[in-house]
């Protein structure tokens, strides 16, 4: 397959753009349906990323890629996963705004022990040593392979989010959202519901967390910033939280208009690269999510019709 | 405070239907200084139905409440006397524990899923906690064809209008709440105002499907302003004024006690 009109940016920019629908399509379960504001998306990410390029790079396996990174990805999740059930525990009785301090206190966290355990981490300096599973020739054919293997990954939670929807967990994710008291007393734990919906999404941040590494190859802890957890949010709310298709035409229309249109297509000074963009971007998501709420706040794909999808799934 | 008795407790005929109870002993709650429970030993389930009736502000919400643990208790204790025997301390469960053991509450506020629609609704309210796990994502066939006849049962018999939409009129939520609590099959079911806003064909298909139930072995504790609700429905009545069970007793008894008169009815309604 000839990819040579691909380009190692626009490679990127669509990394980016699946990562972070997949990372917005999970905050959509926790967001959308429980209504859990979950602040802490990079923290999740950033564990997974940080645990999977520690095992993979400072332990001596007994055997090489692929089961090398297998091995590191699967730990990276399941210890995400963990982090997720602590967290989804500490947060679980508490109000929204207990919930937005909890998980961004938790993400800084997950920042401030990035950077001081640098005899693991690397710290400020970053650490380098990730690779991808496979080589297959080219730079660029690497990462249009590794590029296909993230979208498969997005396309599996998106099918995932999708299933929920239309089953009694999803139902019991959106009766939590509405009204917790009321789900309690037709005798289910809400507490549980909550512990499952945050290990699952977090261990599948986790892994996402994980993959971007293999793709960066190197570990700055600039990047487990607010950035990161902002860019899923934006896009999660510009498409709609509720809806299953928010997080993917948000995110598109967001990560994928800034990151590929904006910075390849436009002609920026060159200058800008390194500090104004990245600064921008934050402004333009910024302003992106204030002008939704405020205009539009149920996105643009507007709310969840259960009565259609009822009506679809058992008919009328 | 020990409650006074009207018609004589200890001559209620014994049940020949065992039927569990409740027991609530030494519970108070109070709210910013205000005692609003304080019910010294008061057993409820003597009798398949039982009508709590008393003045605004009386406790009787808050009672029900508190038996279900959604308001927590100053002190005191609330038990689930089995009718095979065993005993269950309900004020030591949380909230979610409660329907497990068969206790059931209605909500005198409208609550609803604004989300949800009235099949989700009575969907959620069956469906077992294995199939709602986040593995578990291809179980809603098999939800919907294990209840789907019991719950097509209930909306045919209420006659629901759109049951795929969702619940719009006040009447229709109260009653998607009486439904809900049907479908968990309580042993021990508690109505707070359930008729509260229904037109009068509807109320009086509630109250043949709590006679029913009653009929079948579940205790009924009933709330409810409506006062002809509770003299037709009712195997006892008891009267609950500031806190505490001050009178109890078969309805016509309740209904000609002075106090119950002066306190609550008047002149008017004996």
């Amino acid at each position: 397959m000839n990819i040579d009109w691909l380009d190692a940016f626009l490679i990127s920019g669509l990394f980016q753009v699946a990562m972070v629908t997949g990372l917005a399509l999970l905050l959509h379960l926790q967001l959308g349906l429980a209504r859990i504001a979950n602040f802490g998306v990079v923290g999740f990410w950033g564990i997974g990323m940080y645990v999977f390029g520690v095992l993979y790079v400072k332990v001596d396996w007994p055997f090489g890629d692929p089961w090398q990174f297998l091995a590191s990805a699967a730990i990276a999740t399941f210890v995400a996963g963990v982090a997720g059930l602590l967290i989804g525990w500490l947060i679980s009785d508490l109000n929204t705004d207990g919930v937005l301090v909890g998980t961004l206190g938790f993400a800084t966290a997950v920042q401030i022990l990035a950077t001081t355990e640098d005899d693991f981490t690397g710290g400020a300096l970053g650490m380098g040593g990730l690779d991808f599973p496979f080589d297959i020739g080219r730079v660029k054919d690497n990462e249009f392979l590794w590029l296909v293997i993230m979208v498969a990954v997005v396309a599996a939670i998106l099918l995932y989010v999708w299933r929920v929807h239309r089953s009694p967990y999803g139902r019991l994710l959106i009766a939590v959202g509405g009204n917790e008291p009321l789900v309690r007393s037709l005798g289910k734990s809400t507490f549980r519901a909550k512990l499952w919906l945050f290990v699952v999404g977090s261990a599948g941040m986790g892994l996402l967390g994980a993959m971007n590494g293999v793709m960066v190859h190197y570990l700055d802890v600039g990047n487990v910033g607010v950035g990161v957890t902002l860019a899923a949010m934006v896009g999660l709310v510009l498409g709609g939280t509720a809806r299953v298709w928010g997080g993917v035409v948000g995110v598109i229309l967001t990560v994928g208009l800034f990151d590929i249109v904006v910075q390849s297509y436009l002609p920026l000074p060159e200058e800008w690269y390194s500090q104004a963009i990245p600064v921008l971007r934050e402004a333009a998501f910024g302003l992106t999510l204030m002008l939704v709420l405020l205009f539009r706040p149920l996105g643009l794909l507007g709310d969840m019709r259960r009565d259609k999808l009822m009506g679809r799934i058992h008919g009328r | 405070m020990v409650a006074d008795v009207v018609g004589a407790e200890a001559a209620v005929p014994a049940e020949a239907v065992t039927r569990p109870r409740i027991r609530v002993q030494g519970a108070v709650k109070s709210f910013s200084g205000r005692v609003v429970v304080d019910v010294d030993d008061l057993v409820l389930g003597d009798r398949p139905i039982q009508g709590l009736i008393g003045p605004n502000g009386a406790g009787k919400t808050t009672l029900m409440r508190m038996i279900m643990h959604s308001t927590s208790l100053d002190r005191g204790r609330i038990a689930l006397l089995l009718a095979s025997g065993g005993e269950v301390a309900l004020s030591a469960l949380p909230p979610n524990r409660m329907a497990g053991h068969g206790v059931v509450k209605s909500n005198q506020v409208i609550m609803d899923f604004d989300k949800l629609t009235i099949w989700d609704s009575l969907l959620l309210a069956v469906a077992e906690a294995r199939y709602e796990q986040p593995h578990r994502i291809a179980s809603e066939r098999t939800v919907f064809d294990r209840h789907e006849g019991q719950i097509r049962e209930y909306l045919e018999y209420f006659g629901f209008a759109d049951p795929a939409a969702f619940a719009m009129s006040a009447g229709e939520k109260k009653l998607l709440d009486i439904v809900r609590c049907l479908l968990l099959r309580p042993t021990f079911l508690l109505l707070d105002e359930p008729t509260a806003g229904l037109p009068e064909e509807l109320t009086e298909k509630v109250m043949a499907v709590v006679r029913d139930l009653a009929a079948g072995g579940t205790s009924v504790v009933i709330v409810e302003h409506d006062l002809n609700v509770i003299w037709s429905l009712c195997d006892e009545v008891l009267f609950m004024a500031e806190g505490s069970v001050i009178l109890r007793g078969d309805p016509q008894a309740i209904r000609e006690n002075r106090t119950v008169v002066e306190k609550y009815l008047g002149e008017g309604h004996v």
